[in-house]
């Protein structure tokens, strides 16, 4: 993993009249162990990764208490893994980043949700919305509206994401449903504290196992005829236990102001956010007293209609803070108005932006136009809406005092062995013409970014090669897909393989092979080379490729550019019709350096010779074209002033963070750009043959007239 | 209401540089202070060498004297609400002023003189670098108090992670309510490499409290010394040319004469002469000079594989190599080059004849640009230094290759190009003159920025010069056209510029 969570593991071992500190992600998962779950799963992906890692390298305790984890091969697995506490009373939890990992999930989803559970049911979702999200925008509220699944959105604050986790389990009981558990990107990365309580093993677990399956029973399965009994129970039953269990533990939380005749209803986590807007707007302080009532949902799903109609009777208007579209709860307010025939207006999107991440602008701005347009009595609206614009009011200026800036994304890691891949299929595509290339998710995707600018698609995880399934058929050339050996275990090979080969399809599929799932966080897949248990899981995939009937196959070393260019110009080619596979080979960058560095380190300590390599460019010879820029991209491969005193463009120039991978060279020597790219090679504690190797080269080199070449 | 309000503390940084460890230093200083403290990021998938931002709340009372109010603090930065703003590097301070988050009123810069070029600023054919200058400007405007310094410069001499020499800049910087010493305490009970880490910690709070002095703006600019041998030369360039131009020419005439020999230097000079005449009559002020004079001292030493052989066995280079390592001059060190001549490059120093012959055979066979001879040349063995040696002797039979004629040549019609223009309109030779920039680098990059000065020769130069495109036009058009040539290595740009101009002025192109 990309890093330790030794620390991490111990916070989770505290007991009562301890006090945890750390990240909101793992809050969760102490909560988790808090609430007796016998059993936990999942798929990782930011935001969430933290707490299946976490659970992964907390062996012993999870052992001590009898909790069994499993790291999924993709959400479906995950979701499906719940479907113990169908018949069982066995509390368990699964987690995925959302909302890719809910779509995934969502066919085992509906088969959970129908028959219910009699054990609490959980599903942890990192909601991947706003700044730093890497997924589609789309919200996760959607799956627990249509399934009848519960949606706890609990404030940002410790405290209340672990007791929010706590009495989730028990509505799930209550109520025979599952609960989604949603925390958003930062809440995740949140840092607090909160009053820790013993773990508490469950009554059944690894360590005291149930007696046998119970009897036979129709009504747990999600097969008709009594899927109809159960679409009733879902609304006649569990909706009003789970509504009656969320009024009498007060989930939601209402906090009092004296501007009466309004109010704000915000969604647990937009609460913080909403405060600070109110307080900077002078209508609120720092520990929450606001002047404006606030109704917070940390359940977004179900709504209490009693206590809606509470909130909203006497007031004149309210707004509803809820971030993205479409606006769920907005439109459930008012249902619930209007069947109370209550005339209190429900402002929300309009005064609020439609889309787009609720940002202390945005909020801001919102709050001022929702008071502007209601005039609470005793507020000074014009004040107030001064206030809101002095507060935003230096920003135009101030961005266009810098300048236009370019974008800073993710790009591949310096020495990534993906990366050569693309400067491969750069230079074949100048003797090939562009082709389509669907691309997928990983880190491989960053090559959608500059310099390599590549990908016509992304359908999802693995999905890549089936995107590609009727683009090739009606395409003068052939498709490239590009799938990582993550995607490929998480779906690709049903989907993406076995889908082309059962359909006699064409086209190109390069496996990224690099060992691991890099862009969530190192984790190990079914073709890692170790596991959590230490040997490797033994999956191949061009084992697997081979057995499911991949007739052109090649492994190719990543960084061999030549090699690669060749490979590809044979696969677009090749006369031969069906499936193409290159496995492009090379482990991740940043596991290797993180084994290597400790081996060198080792080495030099003890005094073993050890040679570094690095690559270098003459800044005499380069004239400051940046092809070789172009066409690697590498972090490491900068520029820096020219030292010619008659130019002015920039050169080239490789800088310390360089890892030796070779792909500078490679591709200067493959794209014939310019001789200029050098490798040194530095001997640390050389031998004395390196020694006498070196002196004796020198004196010949001297002989000949080039003493000073070598001095 | 005048309760106690959070101190807000913004951090960008790029993924990679240890901004978690930086923020839980920060987080643990507090916590170890009894004072309420929160932090927030988004990782995600911004590690790798992406924009990130941490964002840190710290309220400046202890939660013992809040009783029991516990503050509710924000999880995303407040435009116009940030106390303290820290970027690890100058483009990320620039973004931070441009979102708004430094204000007059409170908010203190902490940041990097440092750059990390983005992506796109590499990439640029040209210079794609964003303005420094421009970016330390807004934020001496827009903060209430500012701190720059070279915080990888001084993260290099300390041994440490940018981070730590970020963590002493901010304790440095006072706006936190937390003494130095238990920030110092945070590094150590954090344990990994903490001397390292304190060395850097320490190196950013002597920044933070000393005046510092902006840094010596050395250019980097390797000149050459004088050479006794063209004393004369230079003497009368002194005389001759304008003073604008002084520096530049003696420059010139000490690169050529390293490049080839005297002789060399001396036809340069002689070049100049007739450019010192068209540049005082259409009054350019010494400006014309100049710019030809440095343009065509960087034409005349074409780079040729004569040149890159002298380059690779320069001792001042392997000088260099030697100390980047930071090695003594007895330790071993082996320098591979990656060399790939074509067809081209080899016939460049045979005979005009025999070279015009072996292309044009190459050329039925299709052999240009497929064919090329891929090395890896150890420098330092004997074997690698002769072959070196070998082509580097070839500098006394160049004046007699193949690409000499095709290069001096070439040299002389822009060259009349420019003397023609001058005839015309000042500021159209100097553009044509600043056209030599197309023209650089091997291979590919050679042909492709040949092609692109003669695409602007043939549809704006000589129309220019023939008197079918106005003069005023054609400067414009001549900038325009070479900015787009910089723009994309396919030419797009370059022929939607052409296009756009030839719509503007119908007759001009019309005559072509």
């Amino acid at each position: 993993m990309e890093r330790s969570f030794r620390k991490e593991v111990q916070s989770l071992k505290l007991g009562a009249g301890e006090t945890f500190r750390g990240e909101g992600i793992l809050a969760v998962t102490k909560a988790l162990l808090q609430s007796g779950v016998s059993y936990v799963g999942g798929y990782q992906g930011a935001p969430i990764s933290h707490l299946l890692d976490v659970m992964v390298e907390a062996e012993d305790l999870l052992a001590e208490l009898g909790v069994h984890v499993e790291t999924c091969t993709n959400e479906a697995s995950a979701a499906a893994m719940l479907g113990a506490s169908i018949n069982y009373p066995l509390r368990g939890a699964v987690t995925w980043k959302s909302i890719v990992g809910t779509n995934v999930a969502a066919d085992a989803l509906s088969n959970l949700a129908s028959p219910g559970v009699i054990g609490g049911a959980m599903i942890i979702i990192g909601e991947d919305y706003g700044e730093g999200a890497s997924v589609i925008q789309e919200r996760s509220i959607a799956y627990a509206l249509k399934s009848s699944m519960w949606l706890l959105d609990p404030r940002p604050d410790l405290p209340t994401i672990v007791r929010l986790v706590e009495q989730g389990f028990a509505l799930s009981e209550a109520s025979h449903a599952p609960v989604m558990l949603e925390l958003r990107i930062r809440a995740c990365h949140v840092t607090g504290e909160f009053a820790a309580k013993d773990n508490v093993s469950p009554a059944f677990s690894g360590n005291n196992r149930l007696p046998g399956p119970p009897r036979f029973d129709y009504a747990r399965l999600a097969h008709p005829p009594v899927t109809f009994i159960q679409e009733r129970r879902k609304v006649e039953e569990r909706l009003p236990a789970a509504q009656a269990f969320v009024a009498r533990e007060k989930l939601n939380e209402v906090f009092g102001g004296d501007l009466a005749d309004v109010g704000i209803v915000t969604l647990g986590g937009l609460y913080n956010s909403t405060l600070r807007a109110l307080e900077r707007l002078g209508l609120a302080d720092v520990f929450g007293k606001a002047r404006v009532p606030v109704y917070c949902l940390n359940v977004a799903y179900p709504l209490v209609p009693d206590e809606v109609k509470r909130f909203c009777l006497g007031k004149r208007a309210v707004l509803v803070v809820e971030e993205g579209y479409p606006d769920y709860v907005e439109q459930m307010i008012n249902v619930e108005l209007r069947r109370a025939d209550i005339q209190t207006r429900v402002l929300g999107k309009g005064m609020l932006p439609s889309a787009g991440e609720y940002s202390s602008e945005a909020l801001i701005d919102g709050l001022a136009a929702f008071l502007a347009e209601t005039r609470p009595a005793g507020l000074d609206v014009a004040a107030l809406a001064a206030r809101a614009r002095a507060l935003l009011a230096h920003k135009p200026a101030a961005a266009e005092a810098v300048g236009p800036l370019p974008p800073r994304p993710p790009t591949f890691c310096t020495g990534c062995p993906e990366r050569p891949v693309f400067s491969a299929l750069k230079l074949a595509q100048r003797e090939l013409g562009p082709t389509h290339i669907s691309a997928d998710i990983g880190c491989h995707a960053f090559a959608t970014f500059a310099p390599f600018s590549m990908g016509n698609s992304i359908l999802g995880y693995g999905m890549s090669l089936a995107s590609a399934a009727a683009v090739g058929p009606n395409l003068d050339r052939r498709p490239i897909a590009v799938m990582g050996d993550g995607g490929f275990w998480h779906n690709g090979v049903i989907t993406g393989v076995a889908s082309n080969l059962f359909n006699k399809g064409d086209g190109i599929l390069i496996v990224m092979q690099n060992g691991y799932t890099s862009a969530t966080g190192l984790q190990y897949m079914p073709s890692s080379a170790a596991s959590r248990q230490g040997a490797a899981p033994g999956m191949d995939i061009e084992r697997t490729l081979a057995a499911l009937g991949v007739k052109w196959l090649r492994k190719v070393r990543t960084y061999g550019v030549a090699t690669m260019v060749a490979t590809l110009k044979e696969a677009m080619r090749s006369a031969e019709r069906g499936l193409k596979v290159i496995i492009a080979d090379g482990e991740c960058q940043l596991a290797r350096q993180r084994r290597v560095r400790a081996e060198d380190a080792g080495r030099l300590a003890r005094g073993e010779r050890v040679v570094r390599t690095r690559y270098g460019v003459d800044d005499a010879i380069c004239t400051g074209d940046h092809s070789c820029i172009r066409l690697s991209g590498c972090p490491s491969l900068s520029v820096k002033p020219s030292p010619d005193p008659l130019r002015s463009d920039p050169v080239a120039t490789v800088i310390e963070t360089c890892v030796g991978c070779g792909l500078c060279g490679e591709v200067a020597h493959a794209a014939v750009l310019c001789p200029s790219f050098y490798r040194a090679e530095v001997i640390r504690n050389p031998s004395r043959f390196d020694r006498f190797a070196h002196r004796l080269r020198r004196r010949v080199i001297g002989l000949l007239g080039g003493r000073e070449a070598a001095a | 209401m005048s309760a106690p309000r959070p101190v807000t503390l913004l951090i960008s940084a790029l993924g990679g540089e240890g901004g978690g460890v930086l923020t839980s230093w920060i987080v643990a200083a507090a916590e170890g202070l009894g004072l309420p403290v929160q932090s927030t990021s988004i990782p995600g998938v911004a590690q790798r060498t992406g924009s990130t931002t941490y964002y840190i709340e710290i309220m400046p009372v202890t939660a013992a004297e809040l009783g029991g109010r516990r503050p509710v603090l924000a999880l995303t930065p407040g435009v116009g609400d940030i106390d303290l703003f820290a970027a690890s590097e100058l483009l990320e301070a620039g973004r931070g002023i441009a979102g708004g988050f430094v204000t007059r009123d409170r908010t203190f810069v902490v940041a990097s003189t440092s750059r990390f070029y983005a992506m796109t600023e590499k990439t640029a054919m040209g210079d794609g670098r964003t303005d420094s200058t421009r970016l330390v400007r807004a934020i001496e405007a827009h903060a209430q108090g500012r701190l720059l310094f070279d915080m990888e410069e001084a993260a290099r001499a300390s041994g440490a992670m940018i981070n730590a020499v970020m963590l002493g800049a901010i304790a440095g910087s006072g706006r936190l309510p937390i003494p130095t010493a238990v920030f110092e305490q945070a590094i150590r009970a954090e344990g990994k490499a903490a001397e390292a880490n304190l060395a850097g910690f320490r190196a950013g709070l002597d920044a933070a409290r000393r005046e510092i002095a902006p840094p010596a703006q050395r250019d980097g600019k390797r000149r050459h010394g004088p050479m006794p041998q063209l004393a004369g030369l230079e003497a009368e360039a002194a005389r001759t040319l304008p003073a604008a131009a002084h520096e530049i020419a003696v420059e010139g005439l000490r690169r050529l004469a390293a490049y080839q020999d005297t002789r060399y230097a001396r036809l340069y000079l002689d070049r100049l002469a007739p450019i010192r005449e068209a540049d005082a009559q259409a009054g350019a002020a010494g400006k014309l000079v100049a710019e030809t004079a440095r343009h065509l001292a960087v034409r005349m030493s074409f780079e040729d594989v004569i040149r890159v052989a002298q380059e690779k066995i320069d001792p001042a280079r392997i000088a260099r190599i030697r100390a980047d390592n930071k090695l003594g001059p007895d330790d071993p060190i082996r320098i591979v080059e990656f060399l790939k001549p074509g067809i081209e490059e080899i016939c460049s120093v045979l005979p005009p004849r025999l070279a015009r012959a072996i292309i044009g055979y190459s050329a039925r066979k299709g052999w240009l640009g497929r064919v090329y001879f891929g090395m890896e040349i150890d420098t330092l063995s004997v074997t690698g230094w002769l072959r070196f040696r070998a082509l580097a002797a070839l500098r006394r039979v160049r004046p007699k290759s193949h690409r000499y004629a095709e290069e001096q040549a070439q040299i002389e019609t822009w060259l009349a190009a420019i003397r023609d223009a001058a005839k015309l309109s000042r500021e159209l030779a100097r553009e044509i003159a600043e056209c030599a920039r197309l023209i650089k680098g091997y291979g590919d990059t050679h042909a492709r920025g040949w092609g692109n000065y003669a695409i602007i020769e043939q549809r704006l130069i000589r129309p220019a010069l023939a008197g079918t495109l106005p003069a005023a036009a054609a400067v414009d058009a001549i900038a325009s056209a070479r900015t787009a040539a910089l723009l994309d290595p396919e030419g797009e740009a370059l022929a939607n510029c052409l296009a756009e101009i030839a719509r503007a002025t119908p007759l001009a192109m019309a005559a072509e």
